[in-house]
């Protein structure tokens, strides 16, 4: 093992000494590489090679238990004649979109709420994060219980409260299954928000609003010329991760709607998951994703890009 | 400074609509665990009228909950040992060695960070029906590296860097080798860094579902998410063994996540947002 070799300080002036193999730069390297070559194995085997396997896939007719030929570009023209794909991208991008703007809205109200001297105020950022402490399964399968048209909490509320006189079949209704599974997905990613916020918001540094408030600045001008310039960054970040993940939710609606009712809530990872594990159909499944990914790419990079400026600066 | 009360009264009715809405459900899930059936579907109560343990004692009696959680949890334990262990040492060469390629694995450590899996549980299931592992916590154990190490090598890196390397290299003009001023002096000196990357870890595992959902299918082998999503489907009354299912999953992870809190606060910092 390369790593057994000692090794000695290249910043330090080397003491006279009779030369050795190997020099200590390359047993600085092998040393490097030694202990990096058990990461670089896991993400060979386990993410390059079922990356551009996912690519072939979506070339091939691969089934499972079967080989599988190239047939060209025939699983794509197959999906993108389908009408469950374009309504796929049509909910991915209305969920994405929505959820995305919902969750910054109120993850900077809560920060901004959590950044004021409030009594217990670390007891109130702990239980705000609760949400999203908790697995997102248990969230879901909360929420869909909340739903419930016979027994569910939310309808027995409203009913009691003479707001709406029969229950609403919030999962079942093509008209609110969609918004019915943003809010629960909201419910449970809005803190992630809340807190990346606030601790962006604890390196700004008073002396700002110090001045801005001895130039007469308004609340509402101090958040704009202070608190949000300060956050530019931290929001940029967030909200490029989080399209990212959001797009690629795939809990909520399996756990909520399973994609229904009639394609309602069909988003493009539910459409994979019944593609190739439903139907079986890899090739396909495989095509549905492929034809997400330059533009999953570009996000990935741009957030990439963003993170590693920061790292450098 | 004393805020204006105008200033101080939204506040306070913000946070108290904030507590509200956060409280509902975790209010609903608890109160349907205690509920009695009757309470449940015959008569609504908001709160249970006869406090009750008799979903938990059918869940894990009846359904057979705890082979699932002790599934759960062998696969985020070895998941977490294994990351821990691999991730520092993959941080630590990132960090302080000097070759050629290393800023390239950095760059695609960090693009794996924010790969979702979503995009690969299509091929991950042929490549893990082709060595045999479907149906295994094995394939579990490894494929949930996949995210789990990229993560924490990631956040890791940013805490070393954060530590000067002046003191190893003391450290190593006093004799140590450079593996033996990581154990010595930098691993302890990121201890939190460290605690941090096993909260994130064991937390990614025990959540994760998608994998799981595809990769295992027997009741033995099922992991907590798998076991409870399954049974939505299955009985029409069993809210009330679902949500005791749900404080069971939900629990463990939470204690260790408020106990590990501060660390994962600083981590995230370290790691993903501050960078």
């Amino acid at each position: 093992m390369a790593i057994r070799h000692r090794s000695v300080a290249v910043a330090l002036p080397a003491p006279a000494r009779p030369a050795r193999w190997p020099s200590a730069r390359t047993r600085e390297t092998l040393g490097g590489i030694g202990l990096l070559a058990p990461t670089v194995l896991l993400l060979l085997g386990l993410v390059l090679y079922p990356f551009f396997y996912a690519i072939w896939l979506a070339f091939s007719d691969k089934t499972v238990g079967s080989p599988g030929q190239f047939v060209g570009l025939r699983n794509f023209v197959y999906v993108l004649r389908w009408p469950q794909f374009s309504t796929a991208v049509w909910n991915t991008v209305v969920f994405t979109v929505s959820a995305v703007a919902i969750k910054l809205v109120l993850g900077m109200a809560v920060a901004l709420v959590l950044n004021q001297q409030i009594r217990g105020r670390n007891f109130f950022r702990a239980f705000l994060l609760l949400p999203w402490a908790m697995p997102a399964f248990v969230v879901y399968l909360v929420w869909r219980w909340l739903y419930d048209p016979l027994s569910g909490l939310i309808n027995y509320a409203l009913i009691d409260l003479g707001l709406i006189a029969s229950p609403i079949p919030f999962l079942s209704d093509r008209s609110t299954a969609m918004i019915s599974v943003i809010v629960a997905h909201v419910w449970r990613n809005f803190p992630f928000y809340a807190i990346s916020f606030l601790a962006g918001m604890q390196t700004i540094s008073q002396e700002l609003y110090d001045a801005a408030q001895v130039d007469g600045a308004s609340r509402v001008q101090q958040f704009r010329h202070v608190t949000l310039p300060g956050l530019y960054h931290v929001i940029g970040v967030v909200v490029l991760l989080t399209t990212i993940w959001t797009a690629n939710a795939f809990e909520p609606v399996y756990l909520l709607t399973g994609g229904g009712p009639s394609d309602a809530t069909m988003v493009y990872t539910m459409l994979v998951y019944v593609m190739g594990m439903m139907n079986l159909r890899l090739g396909e499944a495989a095509a549905v994703s492929t034809l997400f990914l330059p533009l999953l790419i570009a996000l990935v990079l741009a957030v990439t890009i963003l993170l590693q400026r920061k790292a450098n600066a | 400074m004393r805020e204006p009360l105008s200033i101080r009264a939204t506040t306070y009715a913000l946070l108290a609509l904030f507590v509200f809405m956060v409280a509902v459900p975790l209010f609903w899930m608890v109160t349907t665990a205690l509920k009695t059936n009757k309470d449940l579907y015959e008569d609504f109560t908001y709160l249970p009228r006869h406090p009750t343990l008799q979903h938990f004692v059918r869940v894990i009696e009846r359904d057979g909950l705890l082979t699932n959680i002790w599934n759960s949890f062998a696969v985020a334990s070895v998941t977490t040992a294994v990351t821990v262990v691999v991730s520092a040492f993959a941080a630590f060469s990132i960090v302080r060695y000097k070759y050629r390629g290393r800023e390239w694995i950095g760059r695609f450590i960090l693009f794996k960070y924010v790969l979702p899996t979503a995009m690969l549980f299509v091929s991950l299931y042929a490549i893990v029906v082709a060595l045999g592992l479907g149906n295994t916590l094995k394939s579990l154990m490894l494929t949930y590296l996949s995210f789990t190490v990229p993560f924490c090598t990631w956040m890791l890196m940013g805490y070393f860097r954060s530590i000067p390397a002046e003191l190893e290299e003391h450290a190593m003009v006093d004799g140590c080798t450079k593996i033996g001023a990581l154990f010595r002096i930098l691993l302890p000196l990121s201890a939190p860094g460290i605690v941090a990357s096993a909260i994130f870890s064991f937390t990614l595992a025990w959540n994760e579902f998608l994998l799981a959902l595809v990769f295992t299918s027997d009741q033995t082998t099922m992991t907590v998410p798998i076991k409870l999503s399954m049974m939505v489907v299955g009985d029409q009354y069993i809210w009330g063994q679902l949500m005791a299912g749900a404080v069971l999953a939900t629990v463990p992870i939470t204690i260790l996540y408020f106990l590990g809190q501060r660390f994962v606060v600083q981590g995230l910092a370290a790691g993903s947002v501050k960078g």
